[in-house]
């Protein structure tokens, strides 16, 4: 096999500048590689300038003020699992349930953000942390949201020679991640859920939902979340059947909008905190079945 | 790069990392099944972690260290792991062993504590189509074992 031109940058500076050059029109960054060498190697031959020999790249995870968790978009994911710093739950378990360990010493947060699957398995924790997107090219570094990076399946916003440097996460009382496959390891998403809130006793405040696999991208859940003001199962119900309004689920080879929908709302359910009759016995049935 | 302990030189930077060590180096432990990163056969070590070589270019192991099933040891000294597979007999086929051996060498070496679900988890990228799984697991807790009373 005749394999890509692959440069090998040793400084951010050199990366941006060669990814802006004109012998690189055709160029695209690569950190992981392991969707591009499956899917983006087939009609051309780019030029790759890969992101995972610079010296100076930013550690795996640093802890900002404000308690902002700063997380490197080219270091393998399962840096960041093993990083000293802690980083939010729901982060930490998609990455626990991402493809496997194998792909996870590969994979990185930047090319599961820009491959924009709608099944991407560490988006929708992205999204319920707010996540910012620290974007480097040689006309500047620039921030956005992660929901204005997502334009569709397969589609960003980020700029011809820009890449992704790091991704900021802002800090959240309680957070979580669930998803739904053919199996725990190396599956895609047939439906994904990422969840964050405050709660003062038993009311919740700053509830953020985010779904995947049920909409052209990862999506926030708005009328779910205004549901959700307390982890009671009827309360838990009334969001679970409100998310249907904020998505767009479609027939699939891995799954039918019907089975997706009810899927989610199951999803949903599962966050009902465990009721005082539920004896210790029954909860443990409760979870596996779920498992 | 250096390749079970020995520097390699010219090759293609842009190939993927699985046909330089199987076709460059003749290293046929390395196996490839699916070239998509889904079966695990293929599975080396990079700087002590597993990766699934299909799915790396050649140039990304510029100088880091690569260790195939062969570096791990050779059928005239297997290393006490891969002793294990075959005092449990932990295979059918065998496609999939050398990559199997790789992603529990690794286990083994990074695990302070190893437990059959760790193993499991360890080598959750690792398809056996034969589905022999509880001797390769039985074969990776033996070792273990073996590694914690020497």
């Amino acid at each position: 096999m005749i394999g890509p031109t692959l440069s090998r940058p040793r400084l951010v500076r050199a990366a941006t500048t060669q990814l802006a050059d004109a012998l690189c029109a055709r160029g695209r960054p690569v950190a992981g590689a392991t969707d591009l060498l499956i899917h983006g190697l087939d009609t051309a031959t780019p030029e790759l300038v890969d992101l995972t020999a610079m010296s100076d790249a930013r550690p795996p995870v640093e802890q900002l003020s404000g308690g902002v968790t700063r997380v490197s978009a080219t270091a393998p994911i399962s840096a960041i699992a093993r990083a000293p710093v802690p980083i939010p739950a729901a982060l930490a378990q998609a990455i626990a349930q991402f493809a496997s360990p194998q792909i996870r010493n590969r994979a990185t947060l930047g090319g599961n953000i820009a491959n924009a699957s709608p099944a991407a398995d560490l988006v929708p924790p992205l999204v319920v942390t707010d996540a910012v997107l620290g974007l480097r090219s040689a006309d500047g570094a620039r921030s956005v949201p992660i929901s204005d990076v997502l334009a569709g399946p397969g589609r960003t916003t980020l700029r011809a020679g820009e890449w992704i440097d790091y991704v900021d996460l802002h800090p959240v009382e309680h957070s979580g991640f669930r998803k739904l496959g053919y199996r725990r390891a190396l599956a895609i998403a047939v439906v994904s859920l990422a969840w964050s809130w405050s709660a003062t006793g038993t009311r919740l405040r700053d509830v953020r939902l985010a779904a995947g696999a049920v909409a052209p991208t990862v999506v926030r859940c708005p009328h779910a979340e205004a549901a959700l003001t307390e982890l009671t199962p009827a309360v838990v119900a009334t969001a679970a059947t409100a998310i249907h309004q904020d998505i767009a689920p479609i027939d699939d080879l891995r799954a039918h909008a019907w089975y997706r929908r009810d899927a989610l709302s199951g999803l949903v359910r599962e966050l009902a905190a465990p009721t005082e009759e539920q004896t210790g016995t029954q909860l443990s049935e409760r979870n596996t079945t779920a498992s | 790069m250096k390749v079970n302990g020995t520097p390699v030189h010219g090759y293609d930077p842009g190939a993927r990392l699985l046909d330089v060590l199987r076709d460059h180096l003749g290293l046929r432990g390395v196996k490839e099944g699916c070239g998509v990163g889904e079966c695990g056969s293929c599975t080396v070590l990079l700087d002590g972690d597993p990766v699934c070589s299909c799915l790396v270019f050649a140039g990304q192991a510029d100088g880091r260290d690569v260790v195939t099933a062969e570096g791990l040891g050779t059928a005239d000294d297997l290393s006490p792991l891969q002793r294990q597979f075959v005092d449990h007999q932990a295979l059918q086929c065998g496609y999939c062993i050398p990559g199997v051996v790789v992603s529990a060498a690794a286990h083994l070496a990074e695990a302070d504590h190893v437990s059959e679900d760790s193993v499991r988890e360890a080598l959750s990228g690792n398809l056996c189509r034969c589905t022999g799984y509880s001797k390769l697991v039985a074969a990776v807790l033996a070792a273990a074992d073996h590694r914690d009373s020497p």
